[in-house]
């Protein structure tokens, strides 16, 4: 397993639906005409609350400056968690699970927050740029410390690992009843799709609200769109994929798809709020395991 | 990562077809452009060639790559990577085969869809298919996929429904379940089965080059790098692949994979393909995309073409060597061969060494005439054979009699047995008037082990030699002879039916090896003929390039010429450059230098004439470190000082080196007066008193010498070289006791003594 940190030092911000129209130019520009633009990582996450927008600084001359637009002070660094080169004979499929548990959940222990971006062909941990160091770091510190402790074990034969303390869970889990998949299509396709996508991006808002009285209130609203390094990833959800024609989106070929868990219905500012998807037929589990670890709270 | 490149792929069956990818596929076939009329879909590649469309194929959209099944049958069937990672069978042209019509139509489709950027067919288990494909989170990205299998089995099917209510596909034709899986989590932009081992596939993933083994997929080597793109293995040589980085090219021993062996510098625009070149083939432009191809190196217009391709070709080639093993060691015997000479011809005005047969035969003289008879015979032969010293060495040089004084072929004769050319060593019997030699080795060769009968028939036919010029013998061997198929029986007959002087029919008789032509031509030409002779064959050489040539103009100016057309015929500068290596100081011609040095130059591909200079340079190293002493000195800083310092220096007393100064161990003491060596000779015998009033500068020499280091390459004893000398003025043994090594004795030059301390 290997950590790489990416060249991009990204911005995140976030844009209040109102005042999504004066940035549609900028976002437009860096989600269809990337060749004009010399950004190479652009995502678009909308929510029910807001857009979140990460980009590189490239991409970030783009936007415009509004009232609307409230910037993170902070430069993030993208970091990038591959299977090493060598031993593919040990390494598993590397998922969100896997860096959580090894590369998250130690940060999480020592107080360094994260930010998580998952696309179709890979995740994404965003750091702080300022406390990159300091993870460097202790990431450095836990990987030696592991090997240490492991050599302990060996050592002591009869040593017992404590069990682990359950981390405090303190916001409120939710599953909204929509179903998403995850998607990608190919760069050349996009300029078929372009309108599609930009009405499914900035205008969906009016749209919804004519049929807001028969939609159940569990129905949440969540797209994403992102660009980087020339690989574009969608996450949508099931009805919206319809809206596509025919072969242009990457489906599996198991035709999965996942279903969310949000944690924490009100914006609670960067660091804390936080969306997931899950597999659909893992829902239950997942769920599960999280209310019972909240119970046990 | 995006965007479909145009791009073309050769028939690998018929090199006058190939298929241009764009948005679909067309075939074309190349043809004179007389023959084929304005008709539509023909494209004018060149003023002579033009070429005919002959089939189209858009069934297959979404193209990302192609790849041409490499077997003869089916023929023209297609491998198309698509957008979403599918890839699909399909074929151009009308097909009769009925394996192929169940092939086409075929889908291979990935657990998830991405772009697929990359196809090869394995060229041996031509069933199989690798595709590259894009990255997806945990699926992998090179599926190797059996044409073969049989369609989707019954335990995907439910899986199968669910898809196929999506996509709506034709379930028949549909392979869901890959051979081989590999590369998880990577992206692969480039694919290559390597030849040497068909069940080894290179791969260039995102950003390291990796091998896998089929029999072993959990293992894989690979090597980090950017240049991914483009992974081709060589077809001549393969253990060597390149690849590329935009405009950069990298080639690779597999070998030694740590890193490429050579890198192409940076070209100006960034490449789409790179190829080695394996046969005549021309480059043809779509849509402005840059399409490198690789021409052979003689066709002309590889020098229209953008410096890669050149200096790449040379890069191909030059790791070749063809010739590397024979041609140095002929220079090796050219060498020696001519140092006996020289010593026999003590005085002669012209250094021989390395100067060929052309200049020794130029310079002949005193040549004899002999009239012999056939051995075994008392017949006189009307064959004239000349004789002289210098005849006699090209006869060495062309290995027909041995170094020394024996000018017997007997030795030779018994080499070729042994080598089993029967026919070349029964015409060289024959040349030395030995009729019966000949054809007793022709029964041998027809005797031995797979040998061929038709040789007794040949030994039969040349048993019924006859001198009578009007003979039936004679004329139908001079007719038939041509019909013989191997070369030397064909010049035994010409010789034996031709004039005295007039053997035309074995001295331009190409296929028999130069050095025996040359051979013939030094026993049976006068000395007007032979040189004549040796300027055509020389000059005849030169012009074809052919290395055998150098038998005949050495390492001179001539050479060098040989060697520029060899160059220019089959780019193989690694055989030109050692030969070039092998050119001795003395002979300093601008031309050898200048040679010499250009083809450095398209060997390294950057300009470092020291190249060839750094060779001899030598330098006393530490028993124990073995570091040079005089090198690491200038390492330590507080103690900069040159080699001089070290006890050869004019000033004695002050030298107290007398330790490495790369480890600080002491050097080894002098057999003589016991002090480590770098002590300096403070009193030589035969130095008294009365030498005090020696000049100066005299006596610093003496110094500088008597303090070398000198020992015995035999025993490995030795000291101050000022002790050695005065000991071996005396003695011839060793002076460690002990020691019975006679170090004086051992070196021809051992009697000589400087003149300074006689």
């Amino acid at each position: 397993m290997e950590l790489h940190i990416l060249e991009h030092s990204l911005k995140v911000a976030s844009i209040e639906k109102e005042g999504i129209q004066i940035c549609t130019h900028g976002l437009i520009k860096l989600a269809f005409l990337a060749s004009k633009t010399r950004c190479k990582f652009f995502s678009l996450t909308e929510t029910p609350e807001d857009y979140t927008i990460i980009v590189d600084e490239e991409g970030f001359k783009e936007l415009p400056q509004s009232e609307h637009i409230s910037v993170a002070d902070a430069t993030w660094v993208a970091l990038n968690v591959v299977s090493g080169g060598s031993n593919t004979s040990t390494s598993q499929p590397i998922g969100v699970t896997k860096i959580a548990k090894s590369v998250i959940a130690p940060l999480a222990d020592h107080n360094i927050s994260v930010f998580m971006l998952s696309t179709y062909q890979t995740d994404f941990i965003l750091v702080s740029c300022r406390g990159l160091p300091y993870i460097l770091n202790r990431l450095e510190q836990m990987v030696n410390g592991e090997t240490v402790a492991a050599h302990n074990l060996g050592v002591t034969n009869g040593f017992v690992k404590p069990k682990l303390v359950p981390r405090p869970i303190i916001h409120p889990l939710s599953s909204p009843s929509n179903m998403f998949c995850v998607t990608s299509l190919d760069p050349d396709t996009l300029p078929s799709v372009a309108t599609l996508l930009m009405d499914v991006m900035f205008y969906s808002g009016g749209q919804k609200e004519s049929g807001a009285s028969s939609e159940d209130s569990n129905h949440i609203r969540f797209f994403s769109f992102s660009l980087i390094e020339g690989y574009i990833s969608l996450v949508m959800d099931e009805q919206t994929t319809q809206r596509f024609p025919n072969n242009v989106l990457f489906t599996s070929a198991s035709g999965e798809l996942w279903k969310m868990v949000r944690i924490g219905g009100q914006p609670l500012g960067f660091g804390e709020f936080f969306v997931a998807v899950v597999p659909e037929e893992n829902i239950q589990s997942v769920i599960g395991a999280l209310r019972t670890e909240s119970a046990a709270q | 990562m995006s965007g479909s490149k145009p791009d073309i792929l050769w028939s690998p069956h018929h090199p006058d077809r190939y298929v241009i990818c764009d948005s679909e596929l067309g075939l074309y076939r190349i043809g004179p452009v007389g023959s084929a009329e304005a008709k539509a879909g023909t494209l004018p590649l060149s003023e002579e060639t033009a070429a005919t469309l002959l089939a189209i194929n858009s069934d297959t959209p979404y193209m990302k790559c192609v790849a041409w099944y490499p077997k003869h049958e089916p023929e023209c069937l297609l491998a198309v990577g698509q957008a979403n990672g599918r890839v699909v069978l399909t074929s151009l042209g009308q097909s009769h085969n009925s394996a192929c019509k169940e092939l086409v139509g075929k889908e291979f489709v990935p657990k998830h869809a991405r772009q697929c950027n990359t196809l090869a067919w394995n060229p041996v288990d031509s069933n199989l298919l690798a595709a590259g494909l894009d990255k997806h989170r945990a699926d992998f990205s090179v599926l190797i996929w059996d044409i073969s299998s049989k369609l989707s089995p019954e335990t995907s099917v439910a899986a199968e429904k669910i898809r196929l209510s999506s996509v709506d596909l034709d379930s028949s034709t549909v392979v869901t379940k890959p051979l081989y899986e590999l590369g998880q989590n990577d992206a692969c932009l480039s694919l290559c089965w390597l030849l040497r081992d068909p069940k080894l596939l290179l791969a260039g993933m995102h950003r390291n080059l990796a091998i896998f083994d089929l029999r072993n997929t959990s293992q894989k080597t690979f090597v980090n790098t950017k240049a991914i793109q483009g992974v081709t293995v060589d077809p001549h040589f393969h253990d060597r692949v390149a690849s590329f980085f935009e405009g950069q090219v990298a080639i690779w021993d597999l070998r030694k994979f740590e890193k490429p062996v050579l890198t192409l510098t940076e070209q100006p625009k960034p490449l789409t393909k790179v190829g080695w070149c394996g046969k005549l083939t021309k480059g043809h432009s779509n849509n402005d995309a840059l399409i490198y191809y690789f021409v052979f190196w003689p066709c002309k217009c590889s020098f229209k073409m953008i410096n890669v391709v050149v200096s790449l070709l040379c890069a191909c080639i030059m790791l070749h060597g063809l010739h590397t093993v024979t041609i140095p060691m002929q220079v090796s015997h050219m060498k020696q061969c001519a140092e006996d000479m020289e010593l026999k011809l003590q005085g002669n005005v012209q250094s021989v060494v390395y100067s060929g047969i052309k200049n020794i035969v130029k310079t002949t003289s005193g040549t004899t005439e002999t009239r012999r008879c056939w051995s075994g015979s008392d017949r006189q032969t009307d064959v004239p054979r000349y004789h002289s010293e210098e005849r006699c060495l090209a006869l060495r040089l062309c290995g027909w009699i041995s170094r020394g004084t024996d000018t017997d072929v007997e030795n030779f004769l018994r080499s070729l047995e042994q080598e089993h050319e029967w026919e070349r060593a029964a015409a060289v019997a024959l040349f030395n008037l030995d009729i019966r030699r000949a054809i007793q080795i022709l029964n041998k060769g027809a005797m031995a082990e797979k040998g061929d009968l038709n040789l007794n028939v040949v030994a039969m036919a040349l048993s019924g030699y006859t001198d009578e010029k009007s003979s039936l013998w004679r004329e139908m061997c001079s007719s038939l002879r041509l019909q013989l198929k191997n070369p030397y029986l064909c010049i035994m007959f010409a010789f034996l039916t031709s004039e005295p002087g007039a053997y035309d029919g074995v001295l331009y008789e190409s296929s028999v090896a130069v050095r025996d032509r040359v051979a013939f031509a030094c026993m049976f030409l006068n000395d007007a003929q032979l040189p004549r002779y040796i300027d055509r064959l020389t000059l005849e050489m030169k012009e074809a390039g052919n290395l055998e040539g150098i038998l005949l103009t050495g390492l001179t100016k001539d050479g060098v010429d040989l060697m520029e057309s060899y160059v220019d015929r089959t780019g193989d500068v690694q055989t030109a450059s050692f030969c070039m290596l092998k050119v001795p100081r003395q002979i300093t011609q601008k031309s050898a230098l200048h040679a010499a040095v250009g083809f450095t130059f398209m060997f390294t591909g950057s300009y470092q004439p020291t190249f060839v200079f750094v060779l001899w340079q030598v330098f006393v190293s530490c028993n124990f470190c073995g570091k040079s002493i005089s090198y690491s000195c200038s390492t330590i800083p507080h103690q900069g000082r040159g080699f001089s310092q070290y006890g050869v220096s004019g000033s004695p007393t002050k030298s107290k080196v007398t330790s490495c100064p790369g480890c600080r161990k002491p050097l080894p003491r002098c057999a003589l007066c016991l002090m480590n060596m770098g002590t300096p000779v403070s009193n030589c015998q035969g130095t008294g008193k009365s030498d005090e009033k020696v000049d100066l500068t005299r006596e610093n020499k003496l110094a500088q010498f008597n303090n070398w280091f000198t020992w015995c390459h035999n025993c490995r004893h030795g000291g101050h070289a000022g002790h050695m000398l005065s000991w071996f003025r005396d003695h011839t043994e060793c002076p460690v006791s002990a020691c019975t090594c006679k170090c004086m004795q051992l070196d021809t030059t051992g009697n000589l003594v400087p003149s300074d301390s006689s």
